[in-house]
């Protein structure tokens, strides 16, 4: 399976796992795993979620402990008793979910853990220089007196990745890096991954978007269900036997054919204003509809006007100005359990804030919302077998990888804690879908899932207000798409015959006529 | 207007001072554990055996500064479980601090009750008071102002001099740093490898040396004599202010300078002959009130929003003018 092994001695291997195998409970995470990373390149891991991927890497940087197996770095064994082994020896990760202290800035976050010190006291001025140059010298442009809580996802990345490289590391994880980035920063992100391995260092990167993969990697290795199962050269790859190493089975990203439809009008939007959380106008005079049976596409880069938009609707924001009608209630003065009354379900974009609660269990995450409804509720109580009972269809209906209902949603993978959201919010028979990025962090297999459900609902006559950062999502699915810029629509595009070269051109600002021009 | 300068003067100012300090050291205390994501309700324990111990030791060893040490040895032990039960065994903080101070309660009177055959109080027995500390040169430059900086007990000194060096600490030493960050972000630390087991002890044991302090500047300042449940409360008004300031030295001072503020003026008012028992509870309403009002203008966005849509209910019919355009 090994490509010219003959050829490569130990010493060529940067990072070498050796039958890993890691256990929780009764469940193995990682199962003899074995993983060969070269040093100065690119080494892509993928796989279904829940596969094991991030857990492989956490053993990798010390985080976790593996029941059997070992490391080795550059040909000798290491054991990574915590991550400051790992940093010592010349590892850094970037973590799926970013570790930054938001009332911290940049600078310090940086040098948070290895302080620049003068006569005992820290000195930022030195830690703000050497951040800067840093930052210039790799391309990641921050500005390194700013406090983190102010910055958006993006550059929270660039700044876990100046942490990275100001410890010296020579072997840089990428634990699904561009999950939260925009087409554009992701192409950023994937120069300044070049250019570390030119400079012989070593990129390990975990995705879910196979087109980055073969983009951006020189070797792939995919898991599935715990194992290694196939290391190759990208090159001799392509997506679809990649999906198929991955799910063991052909996955379809074709847009689905559907009929036209010409469903009564759910939702009907007029002249919106809102301000952001600084108190900016983020919505500037949006006007729209969403019929029955219909998938109204919105696209953008991330941080024009989206999430506010998605807040507006779900009740969670007061607008400035304008009216916003469904199934013939005026629901922006509601509350956000009176618009769901009023028809609304809600998938949110960030899923672990708004979308779960963490610490409770899969059941009774998807009983929020619908306790006092049946056949969640019997007789004024909680029929928590009944709950139960519902909470296994739902997990098979929507393929969540767990062991049971009364799994806690926070040990579950990122992709497995979204189809819980999805499995709720799907199955509440609300006339009106409002979907926040409904793939972020999910694999291809699931991906597929969650586009053919959305397609049910639509069949269904539900409408349907899908947002998303993922232009090709959108282009697979929506029947009509709105493009946002700086809080306004610039435009709208037929799906069946979008192009994404307009879309892309519109979102970066320029008006439908000259893009259409353009492209 | 004659009542008016009888009750603010020079006089208001330095009993405000006075009874600040002891609840600016103990609130600066909690200061550490609040930074280091700690609820500690233990505050008052800990100062109440500070203060008993303050008396023993001073009685033991004849002097005022050895009764400040086991005042200290005294809340660090209380700390030191403190840590070990909720860092270590990861028990319920606010169950753990409620126990100590009930505890620290009981076992003051007990020993008391042991070692001096009496209940309610220890007076005289040889107690060494703090001594107060004249600066120079004070009454000749400032005249009757003098009273303002000179003529307090060493623990006022400490307790309003902690206050820059609390702000430095945070800002500019790597301590304060993983402090804040171990509160704020344990995982951040964790990924970095600060050992955040380590850091809440520090913070633990750090606070106790200042509940301490508080403790030995009530028995041993301005009177020197321990009294059953003698902090009174202090360390409980602390935590508010803590919750309110959030640990902030700067708004842990403006809170506790409130408090001394409101108690020194009612210690005034006691003497125009109001109900004492009524009196008595101005200080801490004040405290209380004034905080909310402050922290209301950084209230929590929950609150901010529901607050909006209250608002956006009640004139529901006038929706606000249309934002102009290029208002950023
Ligand atoms: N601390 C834990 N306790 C119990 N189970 C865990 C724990 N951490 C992970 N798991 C389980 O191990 C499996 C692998 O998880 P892991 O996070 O490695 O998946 P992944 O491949 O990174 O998936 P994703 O792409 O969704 O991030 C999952 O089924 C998860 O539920
Ligand atoms: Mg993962």
């Amino acid at each position: 399976m090994e490509p010219d092994t003959a050829s490569s001695t130990a010493a060529d291997y940067a990072v070498e796992l050796i039958g890993i195998t890691k256990r929780f409970g009764t469940f193995t995470a990682n199962d003899k795993i074995d993983l060969r990373v070269r040093r100065g390149e690119i080494h892509a891991i993928v796989g279904e979620n829940g596969a094991g991927k991030t857990t492989l890497m956490n053993i990798l940087f010390g985080l976790l402990q593996p029941d059997e197996g070992e490391i080795r770095l550059n040909g000798s064994p290491v054991v990574m008793d915590d991550p400051s082994v790992a940093i010592k020896l010349g590892l850094g990760m970037v973590h799926q979910h970013f570790k930054l202290v938001p009332s911290l800035t940049v600078a310090e976050n940086v040098f948070l853990g290895m302080e620049i010190r003068r006569n005992g006291l820290i000195d930022h001025q030195a830690q703000e220089e050497r951040t800067t140059e840093l930052s210039k010298r790799f391309g990641l442009a921050v500005d390194a007196t700013e406090r983190v809580a102010l910055l958006s996802v993006g550059i929270e990345q660039r700044i876990e990745i100046l942490k990275v490289l100001v410890r010296g590391a020579r072997t840089v994880i990428l634990d699904e890096p561009t999950a939260v980035l925009t087409p554009q920063e992701s192409r950023e992100l994937f120069a300044t991954m070049r250019s570390f391995a030119e400079g012989g260092m070593t990129v390990i990167f975990i995705s879910h978007h196979l087109e980055e993969v073969i983009e951006v990697s020189d070797t792939v290795t995919v898991l599935r269900r715990g194992k290694a199962v196939a290391t190759r050269p990208t090159a001799e790859l392509n997506k679809a036997e990649m999906v198929r190493l991955m799910v063991d089975r052909d996955v379809s990203f074709e847009r689905p054919t559907r009929p036209r439809t010409d469903g009564k009008t759910v939702l009907q939007v007029e002249g919106l204003w809102a301000r952001d959380d600084r108190r900016h106008p983020a919505l500037r005079d949006v006007s729209f509809e969403v019929r029955a049976g219909e998938i109204v596409g919105i696209a953008g880069v991330a941080g024009n006007g989206q999430t506010e938009l998605a807040e507006v609707l779900s009740g969670l924001r007061p607008p400035s100005h304008g009216t916003a009608v469904l199934n013939g209630r005026d629901i922006l003065t509601l509350s956000p359990a009176e618009v769901r009354a009023a028809g609304l379900a809600h998938v949110p974009g960030d899923r672990m804030t708004r979308g779960v609660d963490g610490n409770a269990s899969i059941a009774s995450n998807l009983m929020m919302g619908r306790q006092d409804r049946a056949p969640w509720k019997r007789r004024g109580l909680l029929d928590w077998k009944a709950a139960a009972r519902e909470s296994i269809g739902l997990i098979e209906r929507f393929d969540i990888r767990a062991r049971g209902p009364n799994d806690t949603v926070r040990r579950l993978s990122g992709g497995n804690i979204q189809k819980v959201v999805l499995a709720r919010e799907f199955t509440n028979e609300a006339s009106f879908l409002l979907i926040d990025q409904p793939t972020r962090g999910v694999d291809i297999g699931a991906q597929e899932a969650i586009h053919d459900e959305i397609m049910r609902q639509r069949a269904n006559g539900v409408a349907i207000l899908l947002i998303s950062v993922q232009l090709d999502e959108l282009l697979k699915l929506a029947d009509r798409l709105l493009v946002m810029f700086n809080g306004r629509i610039m435009g709208t595009v037929d799906g069946e015959n979008a192009d994404e070269d307009q879309v892309g051109l519109m979102m970066a600002g320029v008006s439908p006529e000259q893009a259409e021009h353009a492209a | 207007m004659e009542v008016l300068t009888s009750l603010i003067n020079v006089a208001l100012i330095v009993a405000t001072l006075r009874t600040t300090a002891p609840i600016l050291l103990v609130a600066l205390g909690g200061s550490f554990t609040t930074k280091a994501g700690i609820f500690n309700i233990g505050l008052e324990g800990q100062m109440l055996a500070g203060a008993f111990f303050a008396v023993l030791g001073s009685i033991w060893t004849g002097s005022a500064w050895g009764g400040v040490l086991c005042g200290v040895a005294a809340a660090l032990v209380f700390a030191y479980v403190f840590a070990l039960l909720v860092v270590t065994f990861r028990a319920n903080e606010v169950v753990v601090g409620l126990a100590l101070n009930i505890l620290a309660g009981g076992m003051t009177i007990s020993l008391m009750k042991a070692i001096f055959g009496t209940r309610g109080s220890i007076v005289g027995q040889g107690i060494v008071g703090l001594p107060k500390i004249q600066i120079p040169y004070a009454r000749e430059l400032l005249g009757s102002w003098a009273p303002l900086v000179s003529g307090y007990t060493p623990l006022v000194y400490i307790a309003f001099l902690s206050v820059p060096l609390f702000v430095l600490f945070y800002k500019r030493t790597r301590l304060g740093l993983y402090i804040r960050v171990v509160g704020e972000k344990p995982e951040a630390a964790e990924a970095l490898g600060i050992s955040i087991t380590r850091i809440r002890y520090i913070a633990s044991l750090l606070c106790g040396l200042f509940a301490g302090l508080a403790g030995a500047h009530l028995s041993l300042g301005y009177i020197t004599m321990f009294t059953e449940n003698m902090s009174s409360g202090r360390g409980f008004m602390a935590v508010a202010i803590l919750i309110f300031s959030n640990g902030d030295p700067l708004r842990v001072l403006a809170g506790c300078l409130l408090f001394g503020l409101a108690d020194a003026f009612s210690l005034r008012l006691q003497t125009f002959g109001y109900p004492s028992y009524l009196i008595l509870a101005v200080p801490y309403l004040v405290a209380l009130t004034a905080l909310f009002a402050l922290s209301y203008a950084a209230r929590p966005k929950l609150i901010r929003e529901t607050a909006d849509s209250m608002r956006r209910f009640l004139r529901a019919e006038t929706p606000d003018s249309r934002p102009t355009e290029g208002s950023r």
